[in-house]
């Protein structure tokens, strides 16, 4: 009797440990596949590379290589970094002369991913000794906001539109590292 | 000599009390006090208190500096100013940066030390101001619409407008302590009113990750309208059925027809109205029945909000609540199988998948969890369990009863509430508990103490087996004793067969056997042959298969002479 209560003990054990990875591992290949969705959205929209409006916008680390951060500090800089590119693309584009079509599924895509992680976000900002400036995101939002402050400069041109749409389809390979850096 | 040293030393001593003040800049001139600043939304506002003394004619300056500035710089606004506070909002500052504040009273040419403000961000001190709200009304609705806290230029919130989550707390005008609380998005609509009522209302913004709460906006009050003649269409409902989505929803009257719109979820969280975004669903237009079935291309991978509106062709109804639609789990989920075992006193569950599944496999991409519902077939008292497993057990059951079971399948999926019908109610008997416990007792001693002799004797034979095998006795029978002894050394290594052989000497006339000697020297060979002939014709003749034993004992008997 107690064998055999033991061992049902130990099958459950296993079973939520199956089951919980295989809850992450679903959340991470929902976002993987929303992702190369995204990057190829993106390649759709075409533009003009202007020479003279090459900027270097300072990619923080925390993006290009994630394996220092820890996890949580991972969630929340891809949601960080979602909700910043969907700012972006809700900004006046009527100069590239996109196809508006395109811009919307994108933007749907990138909100699909957020909603998706809006459960794990709100877990971790809900922690008691969560503080906002302990994290990376501080730092992510002030790369991001180098790039609103460069299409508001250039007054939203096409060419400054072709680089941020170039750094927005980088950024979104480095998404795909740091979604790969989330698996356990 | 000495008495002009003295007087030297008696006016530096009278001198420097004087002299000490004018370095330092003022006699009486304290610093400020309690100097604050107050950031709200784009207003940045610092404050104090004057020092000790009230004095007139203090006045006070402030500088500030950014990163980029090697030094101090004069405030702007905040130069000699008599109030105890001022407004620096005019300063186009990077509101991420650290900012550095120092303040100090002056009177005439008297100044007081610089009292500085600890360095700060100001978007990590900000609070969240009151939003602005724009009502309107319908019948049993209130549409709202929530523009940001802060300017619309504003630099504070810019990069924040779209996370904002909003709390709204409404009531009825003749009840306020009815309150009923809600988070909405910046356009959304409030339900389930009553028509012809003033509702009043107040808002505030949160910012979640900054774990930011804002001020509450003023109260609003607004009238909600007479009862419209059509209601709106009720109980909306999107299933997945091969490459079609069906759209259903619940009316009461007949004869009308119906449209559908659907908008992109992600709007709604956006401030301003989007009322001209809403498309209208493909074959879902002036539709005469209470559904509508589209392809499932109409929706590329999303989520999206729908709703409805009948028409009798003179007037319309206001819209349905919008329901929201995910793409990614629209399927339905059917109810699952149940099987039941008793053992014991317990009753064993099987959840089973559906007989049937559906195009997308719901279970193969999201995990079901499932909810049951488990009675004694004589009472009404019902016990509801969630479960992740689909194999399991209720425990210390009565005996001898009957209990029933049906459950159904939630999507485990967070904020998924999409479920599945109730399966059948399955019922089973419990087996008699004591009773067979005893039984099975009495039934394992008895075989216990059955094999107890067998195990022994096998045991045994067993050991019997290994003696003889490993540990060999070393005295043989007495029957091999006897012969043993005697015949072994002699006999063992030469003699091939067991067979007695008689010995017969056949005794000649002497000159064959002086023939015999005489050869002896010549031929081995040949001396062997004849004296075998001479003495052993008989055994030769006879028995030839003894010719082999009957030369090699030949042999031992000439050594032997």
């Amino acid at each position: 009797m107690t064998n055999r209560c033991i061992l049902q003990m130990a099958l459950l054990l296993c079973f939520c440990t199956v089951a919980l990875s295989r809850n992450y591992n679903l959340l991470r290949s929902q976002l993987r596949s929303s992702n190369s969705a995204c990057q190829n959205l993106l390649r759709q929209l075409n533009g003009t590379y202007c020479r003279e409006d090459r900027m270097n916008f300072e990619v923080p680390e925390e993006i290009e290589q994630p394996q220092q951060l820890q996890k949580e500090d991972a969630v929340l800089v891809i949601y960080e970094m979602l909700r910043q590119t969907l700012g972006i693309f809700r900004r006046n584009f009527a100069s590239t002369g996109w196809n508006e079509t395109i811009v919307e599924r994108l933007r749907a895509e990138v909100h699909l991913q957020m909603d998706r992680l809006e459960t794990n976000v709100d877990e971790i900002t809900e922690k008691e000794n969560f503080t906002w400036e302990n994290t990376p995101v501080p730092h992510v939002r002030k790369y991001y906001a180098r790039i609103v402050q460069y299409l508001k400069a250039k007054k939203y041109s096409r060419c400054a539109w072709t680089t941020v749409q170039a750094e927005i389809l980088r950024n979104f390979s480095f998404l795909t590292g740091l979604l790969d850096y989330l698996q356990n | 000599m000495l008495a002009l040293l003295g007087a030297m030393a008696l006016v530096l001593v009278a001198g420097a009390p004087w002299v000490l003040p004018a370095a330092a800049g003022g006699t009486n001139l304290e610093s400020p006090r309690d100097v604050e600043v107050y950031i709200v939304d784009d207003s940045f506002i610092l404050k104090w208190n004057r020092g000790s003394e009230s004095l007139s004619n203090v006045t006070f300056s402030v500088d500030y500096q950014i990163p980029e500035m090697d030094d101090w710089t004069e405030l702007p606004g905040c130069q000699y100013i008599t109030s105890t506070q001022c407004d620096f909002s005019s300063l186009q500052l990077n509101v991420y940066d650290e900012l550095k504040l120092r303040i100090r009273a002056e009177k005439g040419n008297n100044t007081s030390p610089w009292y500085e403000v600890d360095s700060f961000i100001p978007f990590h001190k900000a609070q969240i101001g009151p939003p602005e709200v724009h009502l309107e009304a319908e019948d049993k609705a209130i549409i709202i619409n929530i523009s940001p806290p802060g300017t619309k230029d504003g630099v504070m919130w810019a990069m924040d407008s779209s996370s904002f989550i909003y709390n709204l707390v409404i009531w009825k005008n003749s009840s306020p302590a009815e309150e009923r609380t809600e988070t909405v998005y910046p356009t959304d609509k409030i339900y389930k009113l009553s028509p012809e009522t003033t509702y009043c209302l107040k808002v505030k913004a949160r910012l979640r990750m900054q774990r930011k709460v804002g001020l509450y906006s003023p109260v609003y009050c607004i009238n909600t309208t007479v009862e419209n003649k059509l209601p709106p269409p009720e109980n909306i409902q999107i299933d997945g059925n091969n490459q079609n989505y069906i759209l259903k929803w619940d009316y009461k009257y007949e004869n009308l027809t119906f449209q559908a719109q659907w908008l992109h979820a992600y709007l709604k969280k956006i401030p301003g109205k989007h009322a001209d975004k809403w498309k209208q669903i493909p074959d879902c237009e002036n539709v005469k029945t209470t559904q509508c079935v589209f392809p499932q291309s109409v929706f590329s991978r999303g989520i999206y909000f729908i709703r409805v509106q009948a028409s009798n062709g003179n007037s319309t109804s206001l819209w349905s609540e919008e329901k929201k639609f995910d793409t990614e789990i629209q399927t339905i989920i059917l109810p699952p199988v149940i099987n039941l075992k008793p053992v014991n006193d317990s009753l064993r569950v099987y959840i089973g998948a559906p007989k049937e599944s559906e195009n997308k496999s719901v279970d193969e991409d999201y995990p079901l969890i499932y909810e049951i519902i488990f009675w004694e077939n004589t009472s009404n008292i019902q016990n509801k369990i969630v479960e992740k497993k689909t194999d399991f057990t209720f425990r210390n059951l009565k005996p001898l009863t009957v209990y029933c079971v049906r459950a159904r399948a939630l999507i485990h999926y967070e904020k998924w509430n999409k479920s599945s019908g109730f399966s059948d109610t399955v019922c089973e008997k419990t087996k008699p508990g004591n009773t067979s416990k005893t039984l099975l007792i009495i039934a394992v001693i008895c075989a216990v103490l059955l094999s107890i002799p067998v195990v022994v004797y096998v045991v045994k034979v067993v050991l019997r087996c290994v003696k003889y095998v490993f540990f060999p006795s070393s005295k043989p029978p007495s029957a091999v004793d006897e012969c043993f002894s005697e015949h072994l050394l002699k006999n063992l290594l030469l003699s091939t067969s067991a067979e007695q052989i008689e010995r017969c000497f056949i005794i000649e006339n002497t000159n064959a056997i002086a023939a015999v000697e005489e050869t002896n020297d010549v031929d081995e060979d040949y001396k062997k042959y004849n004296s075998q002939t001479s003495q052993d014709s008989g055994n030769y003749s006879n028995e030839e298969d003894n010719s082999g034993s009957g030369i090699s004992e030949e042999l031992l008997l000439q050594e032997t002479l």
